[in-house]
């Protein structure tokens, strides 16, 4: 028996399927095929235009994984191949190779255009419709009612999170015109006060999960929860998926035909 | 400071990714076999498993202020995995990664076998037992149950961190030799903090609601694995773990032969009387898998050595 049951959500299982199957594809590229990065960012911009989101926000959005090209910036100095330039900075002589630029160009370039490519599903699917649709697509039912029960109370739990931390700053306000610097005692000090609001929390939702336990079994549930059931299958997606594994298909050849440097 | 351990895409050979995903995929299958025998999914503790994945989300909006400019917050793995056992943690730690990768696009959707194998098994599953190992072995009170989150909180991120690289060099989008010793460096700092938090959480649960704690220890006391069964799967552990640093050892001499060599005394050695594997070689393999195939025989006569004299001292303890 089924209980909890939600309005229901839209099926997202073939924007999922399509946006795995470019993100494999995005991966798959050759390193150094910046002409093939700028058709496919195209067609992920093209879509998002379609879809009513504004490109521009879409890439600045996407550079949120740049931050990662630091573990790839070591390449630049340490391969001894394709050599840009050879010079010394004080007494320690430094090479940038070609080879090190076009690693760490290709990470940054398909970095860029999978975040844009996931906040497009993400935009066009609520979260409950996808994790909806990943239970349609056989995710394993203690996963899904999961995933869907950390969804339906995490604005609830963050928001007590927010009005502990809100509590906390205003307890540990300093009079006017003072430093701020000393404020909290020492790191140990501030640490244990974190913890404790954490321990807290966990006790509520805790309290919380017991709740919603008894309602479910006052309900008379059994079984799985159903959280994010589809409130409709679209018929067309196998179409859809086959049409998703073409575009796989044509992103490979544009990075077996088009040019790299 | 903010930890790098959420992989986006691009910085992973699909190889890699992908062999990631399998690895991640069986061992969230063990764990939701151990979860799935005890409950239905309408059950207690999946209900339990749901929030707490939105209370892990919540608490890591808790941070607090280091230095100037950078302040720790925490990752939850052991935390979750000491409070609601380690399989059940994983799992919640997966559900919390593949929320933050859809939802905030932190970390990358062909990556999210490797961070969740980062995070969610090797920081959560592995970091627990390592938990309960240390607090077992120190005597089982409260203090060593505390000392031993501790020690696996910041173990597990430092692990979580040396896998990234690992991954990440295996892909070669960094150098190993440089990028290792940064995150390592940069995530010991972090860990501290997490270990703190961590330590103190338990501490309030424990002090406000310790029937919570014993509920779930005497549940996974009923289902956990017999001591031989721990031994073989400790045994992998570190067989994988030789494995996979056997193939970074570097090919330069160690700090006394390098001495020896420098200020020329490296011939005045005399050779050993019997070599069992002459410079880490096998005859028959050459390269890197003949250091793997010396380092695997290496700790199978460790091993072996090792269970024969604990028979030895079980049988002396007994007479």
């Amino acid at each position: 028996m089924s209980l909890l049951r939600g309005p229901g959500q839209r099926d997202a299982r073939a924007a999922i399927i399509t946006t795995l199957c470019v993100a494999l594809a995005i991966a798959l590229l050759p390193a150094g095929s910046y002409l093939a990065y700028a058709v496919v960012w195209l067609g992920v911009a093209t879509a998002a235009a379609l879809s009513g989101i504004a490109p521009l926000a879409l890439a600045r959005r996407g550079a949120i994984a740049l931050p990662f090209v630091l573990a790839a910036l070591p390449l630049l100095f340490t391969r001894s191949d394709e050599i840009l330039w050879n010079g010394t900075v004080g007494s320690a002589s430094i090479s940038i190779s070609g080879a090190g630029l076009r690693i760490l160009l290709t990470a940054a370039a398909k970095a860029w255009i999978s975040v844009q490519l996931a906040i497009l599903l993400v935009r066009q699917h609520p979260i409950e419709s996808i994790v909806g649709s990943l239970r349609a697509l056989r995710l394993p039912d203690a996963l899904a009612t999961g995933a869907g029960l950390t969804v339906r109370y995490l604005d609830l739990l963050r928001g007590e999170a927010s009005r502990m931390l809100r509590a906390r700053s205003a307890r540990s306000a300093s009079p006017l015109g003072t430093t701020r610097e000393r404020i909290g005692g020492t790191i140990p000090w501030r640490a244990r006060v974190t913890g404790n609001l954490a321990g807290a929390l966990f006790l509520r939702a805790y309290a919380r999960a017991a709740r919603v336990e008894e309602a479910a079994n006052a309900r008379g549930a059994t079984g799985s929860l159903s959280l994010g059931a589809l409130r409709e299958r679209d018929p067309h997606v196998a179409a859809k998926s086959g049409l998703a594994v073409a575009l796989f298909a044509l992103i490979t050849v544009a990075g077996a035909v088009l040019p790299r440097m | 400071m903010l930890p790098l351990l959420h992989i986006p895409d691009g910085f992973l050979a699909p190889q890699v990714a992908l062999a990631l995903w399998l690895a991640t995929a069986l061992v969230l299958g063990i764990a939701l076999r151990k979860i799935g025998d005890r409950n239905s999914t309408a059950g207690p503790q999946t209900i339990l498993m749901g929030i707490s994945g939105a209370f892990i989300f919540a608490a890591q909006m808790f941070n607090f202020p280091v230095a100037a400019g950078t302040s720790g917050h925490l990752l939850g793995g052991v935390l979750a995995g000491y409070l609601l056992g380690p399989w059940a943690g994983s799992v919640v730690m997966a559900t919390v990664i593949g929320i933050q990768a859809l939802l905030f696009q932190d970390g990358g959707l062909l990556a999210l076998g490797a961070n969740t194998f980062n995070m969610g098994v090797i920081g959560t599953l592995g970091g627990t037992f390592v938990a309960r190992g240390i607090g077992a072995t120190l005597g089982g009170t409260r203090l060593a149950a505390l000392i031993g989150v501790g020690v696996a909180a910041w173990l597990s991120v430092m692990a979580a961190a040396g896998f990234t690289t690992l991954q990440l060099g295996l892909s070669g989008t960094t150098d190993i030799r440089l990028g290792l010793p940064a995150m390592l460096g940069t995530h010991a700092l972090i860990g501290i903090g997490e270990a703190l938090i961590s330590v103190a959480a338990l501490s309030f649960v424990a002090a406000s609601a310790p029937e919570i704690l014993r509920t779930h220890q005497a549940r996974d006391a009923g289902t956990s694995a017999s001591p031989a069964r721990r031994l073989v799967a400790a045994a992998g552990v570190i067989v994988t773990v030789v494995l996979c640093a056997s193939l970074f050892a570097s090919a330069s001499p160690d700090g006394l032969m390098k001495i020896a060599h420098d200020l020329g005394f490296s011939s005045k050695g005399s050779a050993a009387p019997f070599e069992l594997f002459a410079g880490y070689s096998i005859p028959g393999f050459e390269g890197p898998i003949a250091t793997v195939v010396a380092g695997l025989l290496g700790v199978l006569i460790v091993a072996a050595l090792l269970v024969g004299l604990s028979k030895i001292a079980a049988r002396r303890r007994g007479e």
